[in-house]
């Protein structure tokens, strides 16, 4: 079996006097992704915010590649260059261009001479299919798709042990779900460890190795992609899988019409 | 009329020496004022932003004080109150060092706002990414902080411009001093007031012209706040 990047080990956070995370467990191996699903409000934003320390946990530890991040001394600074991180809204800089924001990973955080920096930045720009063209462009001008691309470019250039993705795809229209998401897949074929907060269920099927369910701050069930889609054990992880599958079968909506 | 305009003429033609001293004084004032005031407020700004409760509640004092007494005791306190101190300044140092303080509360408020203005993911993307508090501040807030500013700043030049007037009350030979000089000697006060009103009022747009000038140059697409208010 492949070596553990990250382990999470009962994390527990309150925001706001509301428990949020209530003792959460899960470990990611090197080249997995690894899918979360769940309601709104379950905790999956938080549990993803508290792993890069956005958020201090208020107990439980975070390993990262067998060290505890969450050790008293650990630099969270540190921690954080070597996690990527995808956010929901994108968060490109507004003030730099696509070129740029990938660009001042490599400058100011890894520190590498702007030759090479250049070279890594616009491969890792090919690499999610932004063409030449965009590279000087703003935020503003690029589509949500573009934006959200170029986010996972950025993400890339660090070279992270693994990257967390926070609802990628939910500020996105139909059709450019689809490119990032393709993008996300090819990531994951190449074997890039990632740990993805979704509600697509497609791309659960397609590239998940394995699916966690978490509801109300605990993770419910857990298990390959195949078991938790398609038959779930917990009551609650079946009702909430069947809503979303019926989100998607239009096949059988308009077939079931036509009766 | 076309006499008095003459007579004007005549007059401004005769003081011009004094006039044009006058005038280098009243942008040397401005400019060095809003300089130090902006090398000030910027820190002082991410200080109240961004630092430790001790130093923030130090510069909310600063502010506070800045703001809550008239410049004119300001300006008579440098002149005149650091000299017990031991530190005595020419007419024109005490003059820009007074606007240049009070000028730094200001922008301080107006960066501090300006910093309010930003999405809040933007930090989270900079720390994210592995940028250090500093680091985010110093390549994603402030570069967005500036963008965001420019206007403020334009209110604050012309401001400065203006209240260098002041100036005049601790001898500093700037363009009202100068007036006063040639109003004394040739009582055409509504000529030479008139006429220096209408000098403030196109340094103003001159400046106005520049900083807009400066805006544009700096302007990113979707960051422009002043002229291009979005509907959301």
């Amino acid at each position: 079996m492949a070596k553990e990047v990250l382990k999470v080990v009962d994390l527990r956070k309150k925001l706001g006097g509301r428990e949020v995370l209530k003792g959460v467990t899960l470990t990611v191996r090197e080249g997995e992704t690894k899918v979360i699903i769940g309601p709104s409000g379950a905790g999956k934003s938080t549990l993803l915010r508290c792993i890069n320390l956005l958020l201090r946990p208020d107990s439980g530890k975070v390993f990262l590649d067998g060290k505890e991040v969450t050790a008293p001394g650990v630099d969270p600074v540190k921690v954080r260059q070597r996690i990527g991180f995808v956010f929901q809204s994108f968060n490109l800089f507004l003030h730099m261009t696509a070129l740029e924001n990938v660009l001042i990973v490599l400058t100011k955080v890894k520190k590498l001479p702007m030759c090479e920096a250049l070279r890594i930045a616009k491969e890792a720009l090919q690499s999610v299919g932004i063409g030449e063209e965009h590279w000087g462009k703003y935020p503003a001008q690029l589509s949500g798709g573009q934006q959200q691309r170029v986010a996972i470019a950025r993400a890339l250039a660090m070279e992270p042990r693994i990257i967390l993705l926070d609802e990628p795809t939910s500020a996105l229209d139909p059709e450019l779900i689809v490119e990032v998401m393709q993008v996300l897949e090819n990531l994951s074929k190449k074997g890039v460890t990632m740990l993805v907060v979704t509600h697509e269920l497609g791309f659960a099927a397609k590239a998940a190795d394995s699916v966690v369910f978490m509801d109300d701050g605990q993770i419910i069930e857990e298990g390959p992609p195949e078991e938790i889609l398609l038959s779930p054990r917990n009551p609650r992880v079946a009702s909430f899988i069947t809503r979303l599958w019926e989100l998607y079968d239009i096949k059988d909506t308009l077939t079931s019409r036509e009766r | 009329m076309l006499e008095v305009l003459q007579g004007v003429v005549e007059v401004l033609t005769k003081y011009a020496p004094l006039l044009a001293e006058g005038l280098k004084n009243t942008l040397l004032v401005t400019v060095a004022s809003f300089v130090i005031g902006f090398a000030l407020g910027l820190p002082l700004s991410v200080v109240r932003m961004y630092g430790l409760p001790p130093l923030k509640a130090l510069v909310t004092v600063y502010v506070e004080l800045i703001r809550g007494t008239p410049l004119m005791l300001q300006l008579f306190l440098v002149y005149y109150a650091l000299p017990t101190l031991g530190i005595a300044l020419s007419p024109l140092q005490a003059a820009i060092l007074a606007l240049g303080l009070n000028s730094a509360a200001y922008q301080a408020e107006y960066f501090r706002t300006a910093m309010g203005s930003i999405p809040r993911g933007q930090w989270g993307a900079a720390l994210g990414i592995g940028l250090s508090m500093s680091a985010a501040v110093r390549h994603v807030v402030i570069p967005q902080v500036l963008r965001i500013a420019v206007p403020m700043l334009t209110n604050e030049a012309i401001y400065l411009l203006k209240y260098s007037s002041i100036a005049s009350l601790i001898t500093v030979p700037e363009l009202l001093y100068m007036s006063r000089i040639i109003t004394s000697r040739t009582f055409m006060y509504v000529q030479v007031y008139a006429f220096l009103g209408l000098t403030y009022v196109m340094i103003g747009s001159v400046i106005a012209k520049l900083m807009r000038r400066v805006e544009t140059i700096i302007a990113v697409p979707g960051l422009t706040v002043s002229h291009s208010r979005s509907l959301m």
